[in-house]
């Protein structure tokens, strides 16, 4: 199969911007409205489930030409399973905080549609480079997509960003924004993430709007031109004759 | 019991469910739709975003791209 | 009566309090995808009641009497969404090969209810907390009847907002984000119902 040069950045960025799985496919909603709290949650999850997401995809494109056609789909949801099982163990081991921040989440990772979506609708045709790539981009994707919508419920949920309570490993600092009493708390409760996500998804469909109404409106314009120019065109042509016909 | 009879138990209670899921989803796939139910469709006016891979809408949807 | 009274108080809690979707955030994916009508939602959730209560049945014996006995209990994850997918599977078989009028209703939803993170996170959430096999079953049954409650209640609402005037780039399922934050609002009301109350 020939590639057109570039595929691979291409490959990349389009699960960050033009398939990203939260926005434009809204996959994976479940932890992505549980877990935006905090920026730091946020990083993590995105970091456990990238993780996943590549390991599994890897996995998958190795083997797609021995699973058969019959049961590809018990044999991947095994893996993906398998894999959350050591990324489960791993973060209990390294990053207990983490651990008991994400709870259950972590093994809610299973049943994440876009795990499996990707493995079945990619993976199982590609090349392992090519599922690699895809599987790190729509995972990168999918961590900026619940950085975002972290960000601004921490931000005015709490005023402030406070780092190092889940990854000890850096030195725990707070960074004061909104004024100690201006915070509206309720971005902190459930209610919050559903309107944080409506937002965030009506401004896309805003632009997406905007965008569709310029397009529509240029291809207009050149249609209008097109018409008057084939008119003055026929006009002339009109006058020729009429011309010609005097002469004669 | 001693603590091997008990992993035994374990790993044959898991190849067990594995094996029930994989008969069960071969058979699932073979067993003919009933008549009357051929032509029930998932259409995006009662039902849209899921993405789920076993789903006939997301299967057609993705065989249009 | 002491049990049953904290049976009751376990149901309504899981149910309406800590409700799985507009509070727990289990099954995000369906109460957004499968909510535009009455009909399916009705079908979905009560799929899901049924999934849920099995599974719950099924999984809390093994992990206690089978996983934790022989040391695997980190395998838990593995066994619940095998036991979960091969449960779909196998009432969707019954329901295909025995009744055609309920497959006509349920069948379409039944397989996707395999990736519905509510019944996974039931089970796990059962197991991860420690409790008893009453407490488990309080615990499915309350998730799933409010799964059910919830996602047809939100459906009756979406029907309406079709016809809504909203702007337009709300329209869809921005505005329904709205309506589910409206709603998750109402049901932080019930916050502390039973805090008074000493079992």
């Amino acid at each position: 199969m020939a590639k057109e040069k570039g595929f691979t950045k291409k490959n990349f960025l389009k699960g960050i911007v033009v398939e990203n799985p939260l926005f434009v496919s809204i996959l994976g909603t479940c932890p992505a409205l549980a877990t935006t709290k905090t920026v730091e949650a946020a990083l993590g999850m995105g970091l456990l489930f990238t993780v996943v997401l590549i390991c599994s995809s890897v996995l998958v494109s190795l083997l797609r030409k021995l699973i058969s056609e019959e049961i590809r789909t018990p044999a991947y949801i095994v893996i993906i399973a398998t894999f959350v099982t050591i990324v489960k163990m791993m973060t209990s081991a390294f990053l207990p905080e983490l651990y008991s921040t994400l709870g259950v989440f972590i093994s809610l990772i299973v049943v994440n549609c876009i795990v499996l979506g990707r493995a079945e609708a990619y993976a199982s045709k590609n090349t392992v480079f090519d599922s690699f790539i895809d599987a790190l981009g729509m995972g990168v994707g999918y961590t900026l997509a619940i950085i975002l919508m972290a960000f601004f419920r921490e931000l005015i949920g709490t005023g402030a960003f406070s780092f190092g309570k889940i990854f000890t490993f850096i030195p725990a600092f707070k960074l004061q924004i909104i004024p100690v009493g201006y915070e509206i708390s309720l971005f902190q409760n459930p209610a919050g993430a559903f309107i944080v996500f409506a937002i965030i998804l009506a401004v896309i469909a805003f632009i997406n709007n905007r965008k569709n109404e310029l397009k529509t409106n240029l291809e207009r314009q050149a249609k209008i031109k097109k018409q008057q120019e084939a008119k003055l065109k026929a006009e002339q042509e009109k006058a020729k004759q009429v011309a010609e016909g005097e002469t004669k | 019991m001693s603590q091997g009879a008990y992993i035994a138990i374990g790993v044959i209670v898991i190849v067990a469910l594995l094996a029930i899921f994989i008969i069960s989803f071969i058979l699932y796939r073979r067993t003919p739709v009933p008549k009357g139910c051929e032509d029930i469709k998932i259409s995006e006016e009662n039902c849209s975003s899921c993405g789920h891979t076993e789903c006939q809408f997301y299967k057609k949807k993705d065989a249009e791209e | 009566m002491q049990i049953f009274i904290s049976f009751i108080l376990a149901i309504i809690s899981s149910m309406l309090i800590d409700n799985v979707v507009l509070s727990r955030f289990y099954g995000i994916c369906p109460f957004l995808g499968v909510s535009k009508k009455v009909k399916s939602s009705l079908g979905m959730g009560i799929a899901v009641v049924f999934v849920i209560l099995l599974a719950t049945v099924i999984c809390w014996p093994l992990y206690n009497y089978v996983l934790v006995p022989a040391g695997i209990a980190f395998l838990d994850t593995v066994v619940y969404i095998l036991v979960i997918a091969s449960l779909v599977q196998l009432v969707g078989l019954f329901i295909k090969k025995y009744s055609p009028s309920l497959y006509k209703s349920l069948g379409i939803y039944l397989p996707l209810i395999t990736t519905n993170c509510a019944v996974l996170g039931v089970a796990q959430g059962n197991t991860d907390q420690g409790l008893s096999f009453l407490d488990s079953l309080a615990n499915g049954l309350g998730t799933s009847i409010g799964f059910l409650l919830i996602i047809v209640t939100f459906s009756c609402i979406r029907t309406r907002l079709d016809s809504a005037n909203t702007p337009k780039a709300f329209k869809g399922l921005p505005i329904a984000l709205v309506t589910a934050a409206i709603m998750a609002i109402a049901l932080m009301g019930l916050q502390g119902l039973f805090s008074g109350i000493k079992l």
